[in-house]
């Protein structure tokens, strides 16, 4: 438990900045949501955008003048943030010890690899989770105060618990990262680097169709946001598979931590 | 049982660093010395030791176990490594108390002690601390626990000569309540102080194992003596004496053996002069790292 409390704080600060951008985030994006709908000519414009124009923004099949299509759209930035957010976090927490150097004074301590690890992922899950909390509580806050249209309460929560499991993959690929490199200071770069690379795979893929196969290398790409907005719900597949592959990609973190040499 | 086992350790990364075959046994209530020049392997043995790293052979084990398959017997270990680091945002008496949490008792009241006996400011940011204090917080956070094993890796870099005599104080008393202690140096003086036995590790093997007694006090002589005439060097080319050199008159070599044997040389050239003295460690030490490796 001393572990646990000891990240939690030590991530403290970084939480409330990441939570503050969120925040700031949701409202800087809902507040440009007036442009795109109500009275103004260009909504027509925007619908007849070439479709790979709108994949590019980020549009993709949304009606980004409703506001359930405009959330999507959104959510897309903000899910973006939250996996950087996720693989650093995950990355960072482990990689830390190695990186400071404290790695000799923890590891020595009279406890496993494992419950270090176990401490770690689970201050880890509650850095996720408040930063969730205050996307979803902002989210429906701006939207409530922008909505004219039908209210859409039901649908955020459920992008938030989609993005909730991209975020799980992500932070055990950060951990996976820190645990199996043996370079500290490369894990952190890495992790981002997968990450920005995963979300290129996921615009190229919306692109054109012939390339769907690659979806399955983009977490990006397992949860259809055109669904949720068409009230499909969430893939009870792509629920248990991003599951499985955050389990999977956990196994291997404390599989190869265990084993390894520390960087002293 | 012996509370630190190394049996065939091996660890090998690359080409030339690590240990190789180091056999080890220290005994409950002892103050072990582990010398060595910088790279010799010092500190790999010891991280080996608290796995911190694997090793690629051998076993080495803490009170009978391995710290890889049982992490909890680190609870009666206290380390200090050479170069003391902590989280720089923390200040010393939470690092000091995070330390503490992890040995499930109460270690308040000793932590005020060390802090006060080795004049440690417990309010003060680690990030702001210089190297010596630094060192000095390592020695806190690695005593507080009153543990059964004390580790020391080259403890008293970077402290003031006054910090280092409260530093040897505190670990003699350690040792008088029951602790044992590995001291691992460079520096042969203090180990020479406080060791009861020693063992000598060069390019990553043990080139020796002694009692300090026996290395000090019986069996070396560092013998000078100048002659009448000349003496030829055949003449002290016996079993036991080894860094001979002769130079015209005077003879000086090192000796270890018999006495009586040696006496009889002596006696066969006509003498001017005579000095038998103890060399110290650090001519023990240098002589088996140019004779023997």
């Amino acid at each position: 438990m001393n572990i646990f409390f000891r990240e939690l704080k030590a991530n403290r600060k970084s939480l409330v900045i990441w939570s503050v951008c969120m925040a700031l985030g949701v409202l800087s994006g809902m507040s440009k949501y007036t442009a795109y709908s109500g009275d103004n000519a260009n909504n027509g414009v925007l619908n007849e955008l070439p479709r790979a124009f709108r994949a590019l923004l980020g549009m993709g099949d949304f009606d980004v003048t409703k506001m359930s299509g405009f959330f999507a759209f959104l959510f897309l930035y903000l899910e973006l943030a939250a996996a950087a957010h996720a693989v650093l976090l995950g990355s960072g927490i482990l990689a830390k010890e190695e990186r400071g150097k404290t790695a000799e004074f923890l590891a020595v301590k009279p406890v496993s690899r494992s419950a270090i690890i176990t401490s770690k992922l689970c201050a880890a899950l509650v850095n996720l989770l408040v930063l969730d909390a205050v996307i979803l509580i902002s989210s429906i806050a701006m939207v409530a105060a922008y909505n004219k249209g039908p209210e859409i309460n039901g649908e955020i929560v459920l992008f938030v618990l989609s993005l909730f499991l991209v975020q799980l993959i992500f932070v055990s690929m950060g951990t996976l990262f820190a645990a199996a490199l043996k370079k500290p200071k490369l894990t952190g770069p890495a992790a981002a680097g997968v990450m920005v690379g995963s979300f290129v795979v996921s615009e190229i893929t919306n692109l054109t169709d012939r390339l769907d196969a690659l979806k399955v290398l983009s977490p990006f790409q397992y949860f259809s946001y055109s669904g949720i907005v068409r009230g499909d719900g969430l893939d009870p597949l792509a629920v248990s598979l991003s599951l499985a592959l955050a389990a999977f990609l956990l196994w291997l973190t404390y599989f190869c931590y265990r084993r390894r040499d520390l960087n002293v | 049982m012996s509370v630190i086992e190394l049996k065939n350790l091996t660890k090998q990364y690359g080409k030339s660093r690590g240990i190789r075959n180091v056999n080890l046994n220290v005994e409950e209530g002892e103050i072990f010395g582990f010398i060595g020049p910088n790279g010799a392997g010092k500190s790999t043995t010891i991280r080996t030791l608290l796995g911190l790293i694997r090793p690629t052979g051998g076993s080495a084990a803490v009170f009978g176990k391995s710290c890889i398959e049982h992490p909890e017997v680190r609870k009666e270990v206290g380390y200090l490594p050479s170069e003391v680091f902590y989280y720089d945002g923390m200040r010393v008496t939470d690092l000091l108390k995070y330390s503490a949490s992890f040995y499930k008792k109460d270690c308040t009241k000793r932590i005020a002690e060390l802090a006060e006996r080795m004049d440690l400011d417990l309010n003060k940011k680690i990030a702001d601390l210089s190297f010596g204090n630094r060192k000095k917080v390592g020695i806190v956070q690695g005593l507080l626990h009153e543990p059964k094993l004390i580790i020391l890796d080259e403890p008293t870099s970077g402290l003031d000569p006054l910090m280092q005599q409260k530093f040897f104080e505190l670990i003699a008393e350690e040792n008088r309540k029951g602790a044992t202690v590995f001291f691992s140096s460079h520096i042969l003086s203090e180990v020479q102080k406080m060791c009861g036995r020693v063992a000598f590790i060069k390019e990553g093997k043990i080139i020796k194992l002694e009692k300090m007694s026996d290395l000090q006090a019986n069996s070396y002589k560092r013998i000078s003596l100048e002659a009448e005439s000349a003496v030829p060097e055949e003449v002290f080319r016996i079993d036991g004496v080894s860094d001979l050199h002769t130079k015209g008159n005077t003879v000086s070599f090192m000796f270890r053996g018999n006495l009586n044997t040696v006496l009889r040389k002596i006696a066969s050239v006509s003498l001017r002069n005579i000095s038998i003295t103890e060399p110290d460690l650090e001519e023990i030490f240098l002589h088996y790292y140019t004779k023997e490796g």
